[in-house]
């Protein structure tokens, strides 16, 4: 403790006291000497004795306070500060080089910077609930496939039940649905996501309303009042003040909920959640074990382990198992942290991005070295001159490490500037779905972080120049008054070496992006199966309880559509349950009988819901049968149609058209099929096409409540939005839409891909701007000291056109073994990638050839600048030189 | 001053401390003087050796220090003992005068208490 306080007070007085303690001291002993006197002259010494004997007791006042004053601070800080003082000083006597090294190194520490500022935020802090490790995603596991996923209502309950691990479990379900709130010209209606939930979600989280309170029992059951807690955004946005949503009422599924609760901010659980409902009001739980309709959640009791959970719950599902063999043959349970569930996507391709940027700032710090190293033989008299007065080698290196240093922390402070800007860019560019990326930014970890690795690049780039002079010879450097001409110094091989390095590290960057830009690519140009050029779409949605009210409701489209297709620029319309990228269902069916006992391990197919003239709207073409009709309606007999992919597996070689089909969408009823279409990529476009079976909508009124409107236009997408949403309020003002394009549905398909391909790209073409830069530089430096063999090969009757194939040689010859080392290096870690690639082998020759034709380009463009140098060098003047 | 011992390294603190108890605030030549008296004129006090003490005992927090006004009317700086310097005072001079206790049996023979 007490060590403590003189350890702060003497760093203290670093900072502030020492020239008025120096001045304190010298009074203080100035009166110790005027008290010695006075008592000298009362023991009766004479005046000029009395001083005389006092000042000789009094000692060296010059040696004790040297013993005091370095007690009193910190000498080694002092020591420092003179070299750091001295080192901004030498960094500003030469703002050429400064500005150069502070900008390479600030590039390099800004982007790392912001690449752990958001891997910090995404992948290392602590979610923001209260024990957010006990925090747990409950989910069915697919023992076959290993495939994680939705829960049904009974196996939740049967969890629930017979599990003590856990101190919570909810069930939930979570999806954007309209909502809309106030009534009339005032009411404003919006798609936001919306989760239903029934007792014990806010438990889990150990959240509760900021205002208002949590649901009742009465409001959870079924048939009860229900209500609706909002999220702190969702409040401000309607009703200005959140403490005015208390008691207001919202609509939804065409009920009105009072409002009973809002969030505090920043809870948004899942998936930035604005609403949540009392899941009683859509009616009972799906009673079926194989209706997956469900999420859980859970939170582990105090002390239990993740693991003991796991065990646990592996044991409920083996008994639900056996109970249920129809329902959860092959089915488990699996119980992952739920920070480790929500990044799990994005884990990879952020530590890859992390690793590629940590790869930029090597390449930086090699071309530091390089910078740093030149300078140093340059200033190797000065250096001399330093060590023959009597400074220490330790000095001397101190003393340029501490300009490293310097250097470092310049460019730290610019390179904060870069991360604040480079952060901001991220998120921008970053898919919408990166959970919890938008709590990144620059704050006191972040900055530790950018001092530290920037402290580190000092050391890394700072040493090898500074142990450099170790080995100067004082007498020859002193007697020197120019650089030695000549290399093969140890210097030199050590310059040529990092050039090296940094070719071979930008080969294995520049091979990175360019499989992931080839995968693009291809991701692309895959054909989706649809035209999706100027189609515009609707999200809208028709209040359906039962099926007589659905029926009602789908009316909204038969009225709708042909007013749409009336519209000016509009060439069709149609209704779909499936876009790209968004299935709503899927299962199993079954062809020309119905299976006494079903095979639920069976073929699956996607199940969508249609209006006439869909697949005319969406450029699906029409293989075979007719397209739906009018007359395809409840009463008629049902029909179905297929695509082109279960046409093949379930027909091969027969014709489907006519044939029976089954499947439990909404009923078992047999449906004909009257036509087959072609495929449709329905999982994005890396994904193969699956079997499809399309059904009208006039035949499945729930499911088609649902329905997005898509219109094929010639116009103005802006125009025809206005017009549609004209349309539709005419027809219905209580349903609310939500409009966008195809294209922007699918472009969002491709996001994360775009993402990691962009960042990816962008380091590479750091890396390569680096070490065209490391090139440059090395080349320069060595036409510099060639000068005069070149000048007396000129002399001696060398063509310029010589000179220059001479040191393009040099640069080559570099270049070549950079590319080689990169190649097999790239060749390696770029199996990293695997998962992340479409269409293009971690080995693809034709990648490779492209990315070493860049980086020699690159390195032949870099050393052309020198070499043109050295073309014209005059052969007197270099000759002089010597 | 030939005869003179120089202070022992780590007594030199205990007698400051003893010293600024015995008499109150004090400037530094008054407890230079005050030690070497004390001691018999056996022991020699430099300030070279007395400040870096004092020093240290400040930044430790066991004295203080201010500007005021000697007996003769002269400015100095006085010196002097802290609530926590008290402590630490008594708790030294245990442990000395156990350290000189035990010490005292080796080097004094015989004489065997009962």
């Amino acid at each position: 403790m007490r060590r403590m306080r003189a350890w702060f007070l003497r760093f203290r007085n670093f900072f502030s006291g020492a020239r008025n303690a120096e001045k304190d001291f010298a009074a203080e002993m100035q009166s110790n000497l005027q008290l010695h006197i006075d008592e000298n002259s009362r023991r009766g010494m004479s005046a000029e004795e009395a001083r005389r004997d006092a000042l000789m007791r009094l000692g060296g006042v010059v040696q004790t306070e040297e013993i005091v004053r370095d007690q009193r601070s910190l000498p080694w800080l002092e020591s420092f500060t003179q070299d750091f003082r001295f080192a901004v000083r030498m960094l500003l006597t030469n703002p050429g080089f400064t500005f150069t090294a502070v900008l390479i190194l600030a590039l390099g520490i800004g982007a790392n910077t912001a690449m752990f500022s958001v891997v910090r935020a995404v992948l290392l802090r602590p979610l923001a609930y209260s024990q957010p490790d006990r925090i747990v995603r409950i989910a069915s596991l697919w023992k076959k496939s290993g495939h994680q996923g939705q829960v049904s209502a009974p196996d939740f309950h049967d969890w629930h039940d017979q599990s003590t691990a856990f101190e919570h479990m909810a069930i939930y379900a979570n999806y954007e649905m309209p909502i809309s709130v106030g009534s009339g010209a005032t009411a404003t209606a919006e798609f936001p996501m919306t989760t239903a939930i029934a007792s014990d979600f806010f438990e889990c989280f150990g959240i509760a309303p900021a205002i208002g309170r949590e649901f009742t029992a009465d409001e959870i059951k079924v048939g009860g009042t229900g209500a609706a807690i909002v999220s702190y955004g969702f409040a401000v946005r309607n009703f200005g003040d959140p403490r005015l949503a208390l008691g207001k009422a919202l609509v939804a599924d065409g009920k009105s909920l009072d409002i009973v609760g809002v969030m505090p901010p920043g809870f948004g659980f899942p998936e930035k959640t604005d609403v949540w409902l009392t899941e009683g009001i859509f009616g009972e739980e799906t009673p079926s074990r194989s209706a997956h309709n469900y999420r859980v959640v859970g939170k582990l009791k105090d002390g239990v382990e993740l693991a003991q959970a796991q065990t646990q719950m592996t044991a409920i599902g083996a008994r639900l198992e056996e109970k249920y063999p129809d329902s959860n043959k092959t089915k488990s349970v699996a119980v992952t942290r739920l920070r480790d569930f929500l990044v799990s996507d994005y884990r990879l391709t952020l530590l890859v991005m992390l690793a590629a940027v940590g790869v930029v700032l090597l390449i930086a710090c090699a071309n530091l070295a390089n910078m740093l190293l030149a300078r140093a033989v340059g200033r190797t008299r000065e250096i001399a001159i330093r060590a023959a007065i009597g400074a220490g080698r330790a000095r001397i290196v101190r003393q340029l490490v501490t300009e490293s240093v310097a250097l470092a922390l310049i460019a730290a402070l610019v390179g904060v500037i870069v991360a604040y800007w480079g952060v901001k860019t991220m998120v921008a560019l970053a898919p919408q779905d990166v959970p919890r990326l938008s709590e990144a930014g620059i704050d006191g970890g972040v900055l530790l972080f950018a001092l530290v690795i920037s402290l580190v690049a000092s050391l890394v780039f700072g040493l090898a120049p500074a142990l450099q002079v170790l080995r100067v010879d004082l007498n020859s450097a002193l007697k020197q008054t120019v650089r030695r001409a000549g290399g093969g110094t140890l210097a030199d091989r050590l310059r040529q070496g990092l050039v090296v390095a940094e070719i071979a590290l930008s080969v294995i960057l520049v091979a990175g992006a360019g499989l992931l830009i080839k995968s693009l690519l291809a991701l692309q140009s895959v054909q989706l199966g649809i035209t999706s050029e100027r189609i515009v779409m609707a999200e809208a949605s028709v209040p359906s309880t039962d099926l007589e009210t659905a029926k009602r409701g789908i009316r909204f489209y038969s009225q709708l559509l042909p007013e749409l297709r009336a519209l000016p620029g509009v060439r069709n319309a149609a209704g779909t349950t499936m876009v790209p990228g968004y299935t709503s269902s899927n299962g199993i069916y079954f062809v020309d009988h119905l299976p006494t006992n079903f095979d639920i391990t069976g073929p699956n197919a996607i199940f969508t819901v249609v209006t006439p003239a869909a697949f005319a709207t969406m450029g699906i073409p029409l293989r075979a049968g007719r397209d739906f009709n009018d007359a395809d309606a409840y009463d008629a007999p049902f029909t179905a149609i297929i695509n082109d992919a279960l046409a093949r597996r379930t027909f091969p070689n027969e014709d489907p058209i006519g044939r029976m089909i089954f499947c439990g969408l909404d009923s078992m009823n047999p449906m004909k099929i009257v036509g087959v279409v072609g495929n449709v990529r329905q999982q994005g476009p890396a994904m193969e096409p699956e079997a499809e079976i399309y059904m009208p909508y006039l035949q499945h009124p729930q499911p088609a409540a649902n329905m997005r409107v898509i219109v094929r236009t010639n116009a103005d997408a802006g125009v025809i939005t206005a017009a549609m949403r004209e349309k539709m309020r005419l027809i219905s003002p209580d349903v609310p839409a939500k409009f966008s394009t195809m294209e922007q549905a699918l472009a969002e398909n491709v996001a994360e891909p775009r993402f990691r391909t962009l960042l990816l790209g962008i380091f590479a073409a750091l890396a390569v701007c680096l070490a065209l830069a490391g090139v440059y530089g090395v080349m320069s430096y060595v036409v510099g000291q060639r000068a005069n063999e070149i000048g007396l090969r000129m002399a001696l009757g060398a063509s310029p056109g010589e000179i220059l194939r001479l040191v393009l040689r040099q640069a080559l010859l570099l270049a070549g073994l950079g590319i080689a080392i990169g190649f097999a290096g790239a060749v390696a870690v770029t199996r990293l990638l695997t998962s992340m690639l479409f269409g293009v082998k971690t080995t693809d020759p034709v990648t490779y050839a492209e990315v070493i034709g860049i980086v020699l380009a690159a390195a032949l463009l870099a050393s052309y600048v020198p070499a043109r140098r050295a073309m014209r060098v005059d052969p007197m003047v270099a000759l002089r030189y010597e | 001053m030939g005869d003179k011992t120089d202070v022992w390294q780590g007594t030199l603190a205990l007698m400051v401390l003893k010293t600024l108890e015995m008499l109150g605030p004090l400037h530094g030549y008054g407890i230079a003087r005050r030690i070497e008296q004390t001691s018999g004129d056996l022991l020699s006090v430099n300030y070279g050796t007395l400040y870096p003490a004092l020093l240290k005992l400040e930044q430790e927090g066991y004295i203080d220090s201010d500007w005021g006004v000697s007996d003769n009317n002269r400015k100095a700086k006085f010196y002097r003992l802290t609530r926590a310097g008290r402590k630490q005072l008594a708790r030294e001079a245990r442990e000395w005068s156990q350290a000189t206790a035990i010490l005292a049996r080796f080097l004094v023979p015989g004489e065997e208490r009962s």
